[in-house]
């Protein structure tokens, strides 16, 4: 007697024709969410490490200034003298009133020029600022 | 005459598209940098200029005077003390007064040298901000058996009346 084998009549394939569709949504996510660094950090920088550190909640109100290793000091894209500071944060300050700054300050600065940024960070009325830092394991 | 003309079908592959945009997520997922910002938040003191400054007696109980000097050695009230023990020496004053009202709370002033260097002025106001903190977690585990992070918005800002943070940066001295 012959049997005839049983198939199901249905194809055996994973439909792919969609698979572009969830990977283009994928990517729209990345795309949206994610965003490129938009300034090149001219100084070079090492951050203190602390253990009480926080995040800051919103990032469109940060603003960045750097102090290198060399004691240079960065603000946009470019390297700024200290009487610049003021100036230029007032006008920041203005534009976003209530701007956090986050100092990316190198561990081996020292205090006298810390101090000078924050008195004139007081002086453009910038006084939410963050310490910035890496987590102390 | 009629040409017969073979029709193609007419239809763009697609079947490589998804490697196309698997290959275009993976950029995006190695090229950007979710960098998230961390770091010892503090709200500086207005600028006043120096012939409005008033001066406001402050009652000595309350302040807690910490001074970095150059070489890292630390102050507390008149007593040398290292650095990662100004968490232990400052949460105590703080657990005392809890039920105080506000302006009985302690402030801690920080005040370095100016060649201090800038990674003591960090971890000295890490121990600060850390003494805080702990004190936060000790008494909201009191009150409510929960830690600080774990409370409700509203028991958070209840917390934050009992433990306020307050951190004074000393006025620095004009350079002689």
């Amino acid at each position: 007697m012959h049997f005839q084998k049983r198939r199901a009549g249905t194809k055996q394939e994973i439909p792919t024709s969609s698979m572009p569709d969830i990977v283009f949504m994928l990517l729209l996510f990345f795309m949206v969410t994610t965003t490129l660094r938009e300034v090149d950090v001219l100084v070079q920088f090492k951050l203190p490490e602390a253990q009480a550190i926080e995040k800051i909640e919103n990032k469109r109100l940060i603003s960045y200034l750097w102090v290198g290793k060399d004691k240079r000091i960065q603000i946009n894209d470019s390297i700024v003298k200290l009487e610049e500071v003021e100036p230029i944060m007032y006008g920041k300050r203005q534009v976003l009133p209530n701007v956090i700054v986050s100092l990316r300050i190198d561990q081996g600065v020292d205090m006298g020029l810390v101090m000078d940024i924050q008195q004139a960070l007081r002086k453009a009325y910038c006084l939410r600022v963050n310490y910035s830092a890496t987590l102390k394991i | 005459m009629i040409k017969k003309r073979k029709l193609q079908e007419a239809a763009i592959p697609t079947s490589s598209m998804a490697d196309i945009a698997f290959l275009l997520l993976l950029f995006f997922l190695v090229a950007t940098v979710i960098d998230v910002d961390t770091g010892l938040g503090l709200t500086l003191p207005e600028y006043v200029p120096p012939e409005e400054r008033v001066e406001i007696k402050v009652d000595p109980q309350r302040l807690v005077a910490v001074l970095v000097n150059e070489q890292g050695d630390v102050l507390i009230d008149g007593e040398i003390v290292s650095i990662f023990q100004i968490k232990n020496l400052i949460k105590p004053k703080l657990l005392a007064r809890v039920d105080m009202p506000l302006n009985k709370k302690i402030i801690v002033s920080l005040k370095t040298d100016r060649k201090t260097i800038y990674n003591q002025y960090i971890s000295a106001l890490d121990q600060i901000k850390l003494a805080f903190f702990e004190a936060r977690d000790e008494v909201s585990l009191g009150r409510f058996g929960k830690r600080f992070k774990d409370l409700t918005s509203e028991q958070q800002e209840q917390m934050k009346d009992a433990v306020p943070i307050i951190i004074s940066l000393a006025e620095p001295e004009e350079i002689k």
